[in-house]
């Protein structure tokens, strides 16, 4: 009687060290969620900046993260979307490539139940994302355009280099600067071209610009990438110090540039905080919030050479 | 036999053609025009919103003398009865309205005493270049979330700021005469509390001589 109690009880206990083990196993083995970060290009290092740090905001709220690249290529893009749908992905952290061909991609999550959460880039829509998180870039370029009257003056020729021309922060920035430039008649624009947000092309640009306007006193750059190309041509052609160049981004060479005196001054967007806060916001979706609001400004703050102590690393120190 | 099966597939088929064509030719001005009355109209937009809902929500903003004594006691609490503020900006809007006595004038505010003694630098009505976006999102009357397009939403605000140009200054710079007394109601951003609070820049929206 007694060997049976004791075979009993060693067998009771073996069955639950079992059970316990294999939950403990099974809870070891669960697979974590996903969520899939889509931008635009990774081949500026702003948009770097963007993925990798709202992948790592993911990650650390507990999530398997995976960045992809659309090389701002509307197909890529519609490709990742497949994959990601098909991939079993619970939210998507999202920096369009175009604000009309990015929409249908987010519609295709959508009806396949997953959020979108646009990033610094807008789509045009109001009912396709969940959320869409826009640097104020319209603000930025009207502080940045009052800035350019003061330091050009009210007189004199002056360049824009336009980013690409699908992306409404293309628009809106040149929007904004021109709202304050285009109320001083003796400021006049001679050329304004895309250097498509990208480096090479900005100093290209910028080359044949020189060669045709030689008495430039300012260059507005759609971004700091041109930014820094257009001072490149402008060193080539030792025009540095007779061109002022603005740029828009808050990107850390750019910032660098300002403290050595050499660019004028940038609109800092603060990538990482809308990262961090995208993949916050995936994050409290999945827990069951739902009511976000559709657009939601980031300012941008003004760097100039006098505040640029406050700034790097792509936001306030 | 055969030709004629093939003359009526091709008549059935210009009848289907002429019912439901397959294109339309349009002249290209007609369809320029066509677009062009498709396309937002921040103008016209900025008009019917000025006059149908702006005017008639004056009444909603604060007391000016109400907020500048909050501000000069207390900024923080000024900032957190009566302010807005959109997205994650630190800066924020006020929309009020008040009286006053004009204490100075220049080309590009009239500063007036809006509290008691009638004699401090409280409020700077803006009578030079309107820029930025305080008209379009001081008030809380507009929201970038009915927009699909962020450039439609900005081009109001241009629209905005040329009507306060056009249809307030130049009556503003009219009634504009120091010690003088004038009623307003206008919206004030506050980015930088240092330069912004005193005196408190404010956009006239209304002004009236008293």
């Amino acid at each position: 009687m007694k060997t049976n109690w004791i075979k009993q009880a060693f067998a009771a206990g073996l069955s639950m060290a079992v059970l316990l083990f294999t939950q403990t196993s099974s809870a070891q083995a669960a697979p974590k969620q996903k969520i899939a970060v889509v931008v635009s290009t990774l081949n500026n290092p702003w948009f770097v900046v963007l993925g990798e740090t709202a992948k790592a905001r993911a990650v650390e709220l507990g999530y398997e993260a995976t960045l992809f690249d659309s090389q701002n290529d509307t197909a890529k893009e519609a490709a990742h979307f497949e994959n990601l749908i098909a991939g079993g992905y619970r939210a998507v952290l999202f920096n369009p490539t175009d604000a009309n061909g990015s929409i249908a991609n987010v519609e295709k999550a959508k009806a396949a139940g997953i959020p979108v959460f646009c990033i610094d880039r807008e789509i045009n829509s109001t009912n396709a994302a969940t959320a869409q998180m826009l640097s104020d870039s319209y603000s930025g370029c009207v502080k940045l355009g009052q800035l350019f009257v003061k330091t050009v003056g009210k007189e004199g020729e002056y360049a824009e280099l336009l980013g690409i021309v699908g992306d409404n922060n293309t628009w809106n920035r040149s929007k904004g600067f021109h709202s304050v430039v285009d109320r001083y008649p003796g400021l006049k624009m001679v050329a304004q071209q895309s250097g498509e947000f990208d480096r090479a092309k900005g100093m290209e640009v910028m080359e044949s610009i020189l060669q045709a306007h030689p008495d430039l006193r300012g260059v507005f750059c759609g971004n700091d990438a041109m930014a820094m190309g257009a001072y490149q041509a402008l060193v080539t052609a030792g025009k540095m110090d007779q061109v002022k160049v603005f740029g828009f981004d808050g990107a850390d060479d750019v910032v660098r540039s300002i403290a050595e005196g050499k660019i004028v001054a940038t609109g800092m967007q603060f990538p990482k905080k809308m990262a961090q806060q995208s993949a916050e916001f995936a994050d409290q979706y999945i827990k069951g919030k739902r009511d976000f609001a559709q657009k939601i400004p980031v300012p941008v703050e003004l760097v100039t050479r006098e505040n640029v102590g406050k700034y790097g690393d792509y936001g306030k120190k | 036999m055969r030709v004629l099966r093939w003359i009526i597939a091709l008549m059935v088929a210009a009848g289907l053609c002429r019912v439901f064509p397959l294109f339309h030719a349009v002249p290209l001005k007609t369809a320029a025009a066509a677009k062009a009355a498709a396309a937002f109209n921040p103008a016209q937009f900025a008009e019917t919103f000025w006059t149908g809902t702006l005017l008639t929500s004056l009444d909603r903003a604060v007391r000016a003398d109400e907020l500048v004594s909050l501000i000069q006691t207390d900024p923080a609490a000024a900032k957190k009865k009566y302010s807005r503020s959109i997205g994650l900006s630190e800066g924020y809007f006020y929309f009020l309205r008040g009286e006053g006595k004009i204490l100075s004038v220049s080309d590009d505010e009239v500063i007036i005493a809006v509290t008691g003694g009638g004699t401090r630098a409280e409020v700077s009505l803006q009578a030079g270049l309107i820029f930025g976006n305080a008209v379009r999102d001081g008030t809380g009357l507009l929201s970038a979330n009915d927009y699909p397009n962020s450039q439609d939403f900005n081009d109001i605000s241009a629209a905005l700021n040329h009507l306060v140009e056009t249809s307030v200054q130049p009556k503003l710079r009219a009634q504009a005469k120091a010690g003088a007394r004038i009623s307003f109601a206008g919206c004030a951003e506050v980015n930088d509390e240092a330069a912004d609070l005193k005196p408190l820049k404010v956009i006239p929206l209304q002004t009236q001589s008293e």
